[in-house]
């Protein structure tokens, strides 16, 4: 695959549906997006105290997050023994100073150093321990305690990336009188097909009405009102926040969750509902997703209940909603990306291209019916995957 | 029933009677067999917990519950378009408590689910909490343990 032809496949207004099938794309996708930018990881409350890790992937590394026992410093490192490449840790969330694989006992403590190894006879001086430590990733950035990880060097630092994605990250974390935590468990749901589905879908109003149809019907019998759609559309906006990063705005309560937006943090990251929202990418047609229910800080018990019980409404593998997009926006998508024939190989992202707005910060912005986020998702796909 | 302890084969086929509610697609029947204060429950990473502090896959309670059985029923829940054809296999039923008025019974499942094509297996175990009603009994509570209740699962849109 050459970039030439991959610079072919993002037109304006339009992508091509090699994005989501090609085994070659995808594999290039983990290098030149997954390997080249910043890739969320974990958010501090899941390694509150000191000693503290979790597992997790960028790209199609495993990698462990820990809270160094001495610093409380974060470390991202690999999960490899520099030996004979076993994973050193197997558990999803813990705590440990040590982590010592089970292969030959090599021994790690919780900053990637290594500590020793069962019968240090077999190596002379020339083998240098302190190059042997778990590999670190090279660049680790904490906002507002959202922890991400680049494996590149090459990227701009996390604040210039994150841009003007930053304010409404404070926003979130301001939605508790004393914070926000990660700290009631998951809804981990699979799908057989491509991550970037579920990254458009996390802003993608246009389907409100037609895919959850169903769902809105339930809170209109329920409220005896009816959402107006059309009236909707026109109040809300889809901004382009840059770097890949979009933003929806919504126009009063759907019924799905607090937040009063949707937004993407390109490629991995989403914050939706009452959700902070994890895509990872499996293979070409086989994606993870992670939603992990923000909890309030210093709000009573009752009101992060009432939080939990609205998310399950619409959102994880039994919820009203999810259930409906794996169906109609996954799977009747991946069915329907095998016709190519007589040019149906493209699918349309123009819709209202004809009427955006570019502020003095750059930012495009057009109505919530609009496709501004997959354009602006497809730009930043573009630029990383025709990179040299 | 009163001072009698209940046969183990009398809930046994109370549970097989439920799961044919389910199998043969009689949702509104199935919805019928539980109180107005019940809940049905599917956790979430794990089996035991406190559902006001941690998220669950399914905590119904009798309201969201119906409205499940609704948008089943009402053409538009696209996730079961196509519709999963499921078995569930009841067995090692045993009660765990019983007064008067409630028996608690434990029952391990195995559910295959056909949709598109592809044969899925849901295996666990069941936890329910019947209420007394005249010659039988109502669903006070339904937990349903999933063995991979913690891993990255499908569309769970179908009743389980």
């Amino acid at each position: 695959m050459n970039t030439v032809k991959i610079s072919d496949l993002v037109k304006e207004g339009a992508i091509h549906g090699d994005v989501y099938k090609d085994e070659e794309i995808f594999q290039k996708e983990m290098k030149n997006i997954f390997e080249n930018t910043w890739v969320y990881v974990a958010h501090e409350s899941e390694i509150a105290n000191s000693g503290d890790y979790k597992t997790t992937f960028i790209g199609f590394n495993p990698v462990i997050v820990t809270r160094d026992s001495d610093s409380d410093e974060i470390h991202v490192v690999l999960n490899r023994c520099r030996h004979r490449a076993a994973t050193v840790c197997q558990q999803e969330q813990g705590n440990a100073n040590y982590f010592r694989c089970a292969y030959h006992g090599w021994t790690y403590s919780n900053n990637g150093d290594l500590t020793g190894m069962p019968f240090q006879d077999g190596y002379d001086e020339k083998f240098d321990r302190c190059k042997m430590g778990l590999i670190k990733v090279p660049k680790v950035g904490v906002y507002q305690g959202f922890i991400f990880a680049s494996l590149s060097e090459d990227v701009p630092s996390l604040e210039d990336y994150l841009g003007h994605a930053r304010k409404y990250i404070d926003y979130v974390v301001n939605t508790g009188p004393e914070g926000i935590a990660l700290n009631a468990g998951v809804h981990k749901y699979s799908f057989d097909g491509n991550w970037k589905l579920q990254v458009e879908n996390t802003i993608d109003p246009y389907h409100l009405s037609v895919t959850h149809r169903s769902f809105f019907n339930l809170v209109a019998n329920k409220t005896g009102k009816r959402i107006n759609f059309s009236k909707m559309h026109k109040n809300e906006k889809i901004r382009d926040l840059g770097n890949g990063h979009s933003l929806y705005e919504l126009d009063g309560d759907l019924g799905i969750g607090a937040l009063p937006f949707n937004l993407i943090i390109f490629p991995n990251l989403g914050f939706v509902g009452s959700q902070v929202r994890v895509t990872r990418p499996i293979s070409v047609n086989k994606t993870h997703v992670s939603l992990y229910p923000i909890m309030l800080k210093g709000v009573s018990v009752e009101e992060n209940a009432s939080r939990l019980r609205k998310h399950e409404g619409f959102y994880g593998p039994a919820g009203f909603g999810t259930v409906d997009d794996l169906e109609v926006g996954f799977d009747r998508v991946m069915e329907g990306l095998n016709a190519k024939a007589n040019g149906a190989e493209w699918l349309e992202i123009s819709r209202g291209m004809n009427r955006e707005e570019i502020d003095e910060d750059g930012i495009i912005t057009a109505t919530s019916s609009d496709e501004v986020s997959a354009r602006a998702l497809y730009k930043e796909w573009r630029r990383l995957m025709t990179k040299e | 029933m009163n001072g009698v302890l209940i046969d183990r084969k009398d809930v046994e086929a109370f549970l097989i009677d439920e799961a044919s509610y389910l199998n043969d697609g009689n949702f509104s029947e199935w919805l019928d067999l539980f109180t107005e204060d019940a809940w049905y429950w599917i956790p979430s990473n794990k089996d035991h917990y406190d559902p006001n502090t941690h998220v669950s896959i399914i905590y119904d309670n009798k309201e969201r519950l119906g409205e499940r059985v609704w948008r089943l029923q009402s053409g538009l829940a696209y996730g079961q378009e196509p519709q999963s054809r499921t078995r569930h296999l009841i067995s090692n039923v045993r009660v765990l408590d019983q007064d008067d008025q409630t028996i608690t019974v434990s029952s391990n499942f195995i559910i295959v689910e056909l949709r598109r094509s592809i044969q899925t297996i849901y295996s666990g175990r069941f936890e329910h909490n019947l209420r007394k009603n005249g010659n039988s009994w109502k669903i006070a509570a339904k937990k349903v343990e999933l063995i991979n209740n913690n891993e990255f699962i499908g569309n769970l849109s179908f009743l389980l």
